[in-house]
Parts: C-alpha cells; structure tokens; sequence
C-alpha cells in the first residue's frame, strides 16, 4: 500500500514502513524528478510556472505562489495515498511561513481524504520511541490484514 | 536466478534505460550499529554491483540503477538487521546544489537527520522486542463537555480583563 508521510522526508517512517513491505510516498521521490529536469536550476527553490497551476487544485489563487509552487510537490503525494502516518511537533518542521502554511494544508488534506490515518506525536524519550514503533506497526500490519 | 547472471542483467541494460532509473538511497547507521561507516563502505564495494558509493559521517550513500540499489539496499540490511536505516534521496552524490563541501555548511535536510539519528538506536531496540500496542482512536469532544471548557475560559478571560 502506499502510505503518505508527515513531515514528508522523515527517515524513521520512511524506513518502518519499507520495513513492512509498504511504499512510502516521500517527498525525496518527487525531488528527484525535478533535480532531472534540465530546465530547473536549483531545486527545490525554483519552480517552473506550472506548478503554481498545478498547486491551484489545493489553494485558492489568493493563497501565495510559494503554498501553491509546494502543494503542487506534496498535491500528488496526497492523492495517491491509501493510508497515512502523521507525526506531530516534529522538532525539523521549521522553515518560513509558507512551509508552516503548506505543512498545515497538507495535513489537512490528509485528514479530509477519509484514509486509515496514525496521528502521533515526535518522540523526545526512549519509552516514547519504542511506543512508537510499536504502534506504526501495529498500524500497517492491521492495513495488511484489511487488505488481505 | 544466481548473483551472477543478477549482476551481468543489471549490467547489461541499455544506457537510456538505466538513465530513466537512476535512484540515490543514504544508508544510515544506528549509534548502535555493529558495523563502522568504512566497514559498511568496504562491504557495499565487495557486492561489485554498479554503483557509485560515498562514504559519509553518517553512514554511506549509493548512487545507481534502481535494481542495482534495491539489491546494495537489501544485502546491508542483513549485516545488521536493527541498526542500518536507510531513505531515498533526491540528490545525487556531490551535487554543487547541495553539497556540504560547496555550501561550506551543512547542507538542507542534514539538521533532521541529526534529530532522527539521536533516536534510532531506541527504534532499532523497539524493532527487535516488538510489542503488540492497542492504538486508540481519538474520540470527538461532546457538546457539553466543549461548553464547559469555553465558559471556563471566557470566565477566566473576563477575570483577567477586569483586573
């Protein structure tokens, strides 16, 4: 299954849910296809100007190019989640105002599409990580068993 | 299907082919790991799979046809099951657009790596006693009990103002 990721290049649930024989749908995969392109300078900071149209199907047009120019990366991921694992107050999740505003639509958007979501909060202590991981396995194996 | 004949298939694709899927995987070690970074990078040349492997603070990165990495990928999660981490990465090896050497500092993406690094040895110890977990899922706020807290507050807001 794939399963959407919150912060989306986050290691320890990029790595748990590869474990498990899931795929993650990390924000690392969509990097690499703009680093590809030979059009783009230096990605992740420039964007062509499709992808602010492209972000048009997840903010409003009054909403600044920069939300829509990352909702157009993260966008996609979304869609094509069928499960989802959000980690809350993750101490990296800092960046400007439009990283905060995008992070905030994302999980949003995760939570509206209505698919088996984990909710947890980062981890600052051993008994919390390992509660952790318990759970997020917990969590895919019973998508395992829904699934078949 | 031997290792052999594995390698000489993976060898053996056309250029444009394997430009199509060319993946980069950093392969991550636990503070706990048995394995040291030049160790693991000796290790990863002795698969003699094509690739380009880069030895780093934190581990090793390797750069390749996607078949190539996966196999690289799935032969050192063997050599220690709960300490070797690994993740995709956008950027190939020595990038000028983000290489630490051109930056002169660390580059974006490596301060939460750190953070995840201080953790990963109690996740490996997690994933080696696993334990079966109850996930509970959250329950709404009632009505009432949302009055409550909302007059609670206005009472205290109002106290507040009025002093």
């Amino acid at each position: 299954m794939k399963v959407a990721i919150f912060p989306p290049n986050s290691l320890i649930l990029a790595d748990l849910i590869e474990r498990r024989g899931h795929e993650p749908l990390a924000i690392m995969k969509e990097i690499r296809k703009k680093v590809k392109d030979a059009e783009i300078d230096s990605p992740p900071m420039n964007i062509t100007e499709e992808d602010p149209i492209k972000g048009l199907k997840y903010a409003a047009i009054e909403v600044p190019s920069g939300v829509r120019g990352r909702m157009s990366i993260f966008g996609p991921l979304i869609d094509a989640a069928e499960a989802a694992i959000i980690m809350d107050e993750a101490p990296f999740g800092f960046g400007c105002i439009g990283c905060a505003r995008t992070n905030e639509l994302s999980v949003y958007y995760l939570r509206k599409r209505g698919i088996p979501t984990l909710e947890l909060t980062y981890p600052t202590t051993r008994e919390e990580t390992m509660e952790l991981v318990n759970k997020i396995n917990t969590f895919l194996d019973q998508l395992e068993e829904k699934n078949g | 299907m031997s290792e052999k004949q594995n390698q000489n298939k993976i060898q053996e694709k056309p250029q444009c082919e394997v430009e199509d899927d060319i993946v980069t995987r950093m392969i991550i070690l636990s503070p706990s790991a048995n394995i040291s970074q030049s160790e693991l990078v000796q290790k990863l040349h002795m698969l003699e799979l094509p690739l380009t492997i880069k030895s780093t603070c934190y581990g090793a990165m390797v750069h390749g046809s996607k078949d190539a990495v996966d196999q690289a990928i799935e032969k050192s999660r063997q050599w220690d099951p709960f300490n070797i981490f690994t993740k995709d990465r956008g950027f190939p090896p020595g990038d000028p657009r983000r290489c630490r050497g051109h930056r002169g500092a660390a580059r974006e993406g490596y301060h939460q790596l750190e953070k995840e690094f201080n953790l990963l040895c109690y996740v490996g110890e997690a994933l080696k006693k696993p334990e079966k977990v109850k996930i509970e899922k959250p329950e709404k706020v009632s009505v009432d009990e949302f009055k409550k807290i909302v007059n609670e507050n206005s009472s205290k807001i109002i106290d507040e103002g009025e002093k």
